[in-house]
């Protein structure tokens, strides 16, 4: 997937992702809520994100726009080098096929159809020929150690299993970017386990690009470069070891019930 | 996408709720099914039409006595005229009449043997094989002389042929008709229903003078129940019947002011009339049957646009994975088509089922043609596409994101 270009190193090299100044707000019933308030944040391939904030900052809201689900209000989005705004719905459709792989919290798999075919729809949307978009999919669901389910409906596997399907599902079509919002959020800890170490891996021996939206501390130090945001703002941008340090200290800082440094930020 | 695979999914999504999709189906079954009998009936009466014009003959008439009307006319003349042989004769002798035929019938016992049958006995000429187009499967027919001279001699339908003899040879056989003895000299080949003769299959021919004498006793010696003439082209029915009213009225001797003693039935006329009723039954059907497609279609609409709603996040789950407006617009729409053409071909089926049954009775054709099914089957099709399209439209408008939040 990797083009020669993208492989250098340094501050040449195209990022896989660049926000610039992104705003949104809703529309309802004539009042209009704004979100993000001007978001500026860029990735480059192989990097493994954590997203981080209150309910209600925007993390969905944002993760949205960078699936291309969802379009900003205002400032720029840069998928891959290409400027997402100017793209047509079909395009768009297009786009994510062949360069997103989405992971929800509500694993979102389709009833009345196999694991084997629900892994291949992205392939069938791409184009590829049946056989060989169930071939594939079987190929997938061994790498994420569901070889012998293929044949089961979806509401016949526990919650942990539908998610590695869905995460074999997002991988099918070999897509430069894995985002998922609160994968672990329906499913218990050592569940969450299982699926952030399969995460990991994927990250570790694939370089696969991921950007993962949390609420617990736990999962987002599987990733290397945490993202805070707080009301519609980028509050940290840095390595993860690092931002999580600094939460548990406010966090404890207001258990104490010393005053708390938000404002100063 | 390929289509292949659509359609696959297009069942999948029609059996997962079966009750529902075949309530939504009904509608559009009954309609192609009304439809395709519509076009059965209307063939098969324009068949039964032709088949019987071939049986009696085409531009035929029939004269009948009518004094019902002209009570004034007997009054003057004081006799009640009747229409005779000769008045036929007068009839044959008019330049636009190809052949005019007396006739009288009776109902009688026909026996051979020990085997009895009832069966219509008809007295005429030797020209009613040439009007009515009735050839013969053995023996000859009857003779000018065999009028003249009142034989007893008989010409039998096919069937009562069958039915008396069996597998015997009838022709030189003695019957009894009415206990007098007749001699068999021909069989008809006929089949079919005649306006006068019934199945000719059934019928029994005599000489009209030996009907008379032996079979039917009349009042007035000469007199026949009504005469059949047959006009020389198609185009010269119109012009033989006032021919024929004006030589009637002359031999009858009805006054210029006076109405006629006697009436023409036409035909043609009654086989264009029976193909106007023919015309309006296909109509009522194809009309219950354009009443049902449309309701059946907006059954149709109505389902899709509840799937769509139901399988919104469904929707938004396959535009998030890369599926194109146009593939989720195509799947909806699919999904109608395949709906409706599952139900022509239901209908289809039972429009099948409906023509053998009435078939099986014998009464009456019906024929549902490759022309039927290749229309209901466009039919069906084009219902699922107009009816289908709305919905499906809509479900491709749809925002993913709104989608992948709808509960
Ligand atoms: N479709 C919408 N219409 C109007 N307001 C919306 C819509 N979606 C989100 N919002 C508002 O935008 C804000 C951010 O929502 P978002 O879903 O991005 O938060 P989040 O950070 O993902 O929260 P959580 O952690 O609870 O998932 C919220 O205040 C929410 O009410
Ligand atoms: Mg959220």
């Amino acid at each position: 997937m990797l083009t020669d270009s993208t492989r250098t190193q340094d501050g040449n090299q195209r990022a896989l992702i660049d926000v610039i100044d992104v705003k949104k707000s809703y529309v309802t019933n004539l009042v209009t809520t704004p979100v993000l308030h001007g978001v500026n944040f860029s990735m480059q391939r192989g990097e493994f994100v954590a997203i981080m904030g209150q309910s209600g900052s925007g993390k969905s809201t944002l993760m949205n726009i960078l699936g291309c689900l969802d379009t900003p209000s205002g400032g720029d989005y840069l998928l891959d080098g290409k400027q997402v705004s100017a793209l047509s719905r079909a395009q768009l459709a297009v786009l994510r096929n062949k360069t997103i792989g989405f992971v929800f919290q509500s694993f979102n798999l389709l009833k009345r159809m196999t694991i084997q075919d629900n892994v291949a729809l992205p392939l069938i949307y791409a184009g590829v020929s049946r056989a060989e978009a169930r071939r594939r999919a079987s190929q997938q669901l061994e790498n994420v150690g569901l070889g012998e389910y293929g044949q089961r409906q979806p509401n016949q596997l526990s919650g942990g299993q539908q998610q590695r399907v869905a995460i074999a599902r997002a991988l099918v079509a070999d897509p430069p970017l894995v985002l998922a919002d609160e994968p672990t959020g329906n499913l218990d800890t050592k569940t969450s386990v299982e699926i952030m170490s399969l995460l990991t891996r994927l990250n570790r021996e694939a370089k696969q690009s991921i950007i993962l939206v949390t609420h617990e501390p736990d999962i987002a130090a599987y990733a290397s470069r945490l993202v805070r945001l707080k009301d519609g703002l980028v509050l940290y941008d840095g390595p993860a070891a690092t931002g999580l340090q600094q939460m548990r200290s406010e966090q404890s800082e207001q258990e104490l019930g010393m005053p708390a440094n938000e404002v100063s930020e | 996408m390929k289509f292949g695979h659509i359609f696959a999914e297009a069942f999948r999504a029609m059996l997962a709720n079966p009750l529902r999709t075949m309530l939504t189906m009904l509608g559009i079954i009954i309609g192609i099914a009304s439809v395709v009998l519509m076009l059965a009936i209307g063939d098969g009466i324009k068949k039964f039409i032709d088949k019987q014009l071939a049986v009696l003959g085409s531009n035929l008439i029939l004269v009948q006595s009518d004094t019902r009307k002209s009570p004034g006319a007997r009054a003057r003349t004081g006799t009640t005229q009747t229409l005779t042989i000769d008045d036929a004769e007068a009839i044959n002798r008019l330049s636009s009449v190809a052949g005019a035929v007396p006739v009288l019938n009776t109902f009688s016992q026909i026996a051979y043997g020990n085997t009895n049958a009832n069966a219509q006995v008809q007295g005429t000429t030797s020209a009613t094989f040439v009007i009515r187009n009735l050839r013969l499967g053995a023996g000859i027919g009857l003779s000018e002389v065999d009028v003249t001279s009142a034989s007893r001699v008989a010409v039998l339908g096919k069937k009562i042929a069958e039915e008396l003899f069996y597998k015997n040879d009838p022709i030189g056989q003695s019957i009894r008709i009415d206990n007098q003895s007749f001699q068999v000299i021909g069989v008809l080949d006929n089949e079919g229903q005649s306006f006068d003769m019934g199945d000719v299959g059934q019928i029994v021919l005599v000489p009209i003078s030996t009907a008379r004498v032996s079979l039917v006793r009349m009042q007035t010696p000469r007199s026949v129940a009504y005469i059949v003439a047959q006009s020389k082209t198609a185009e010269g029915v119109n012009e033989m019947v006032r021919d024929i009213e004006e030589v009637l009225r002359d031999r009858h001797r009805i006054r210029a002011d006076d109405p006629d003693d006697f009436r023409v039935v036409n035909f043609g006329e009654i086989a264009k009339q029976g193909e106007a009723i023919g015309k309006g039954l296909a109509f009522a059907l194809g009309f219950i049957g354009a009443v049902s497609l449309v309701v059946g279609g907006i059954g149709i609409m109505n389902i899709m646009l509840v799937s769509v709603t139901e399988r919104t996040r469904e929707i938004g789950i396959r535009m998030a994975i890369g599926a194109r407006p146009s593939d989720v617009l195509w799947q909806f729409l699919i999904e109608a088509i395949a709906i409706c053409l599952v139900s022509g071909i239901v209908g289809i089926a039972i429009s099948m089922g409906l023509a053998a049954a009435v078939n099986a009775t014998g009464m009456f054709e019906l024929t549902v043609g490759v022309r039927a099914i290749l229309i209901a089957t466009l039919f069906s099709g084009f219902i699922g596409v107009f009816f289908g399209f709305y919905p499906a439209r809509r479900a491709s408008k749809l925002q993913p994101v709104e989608c992948l939040r709808y509960e």
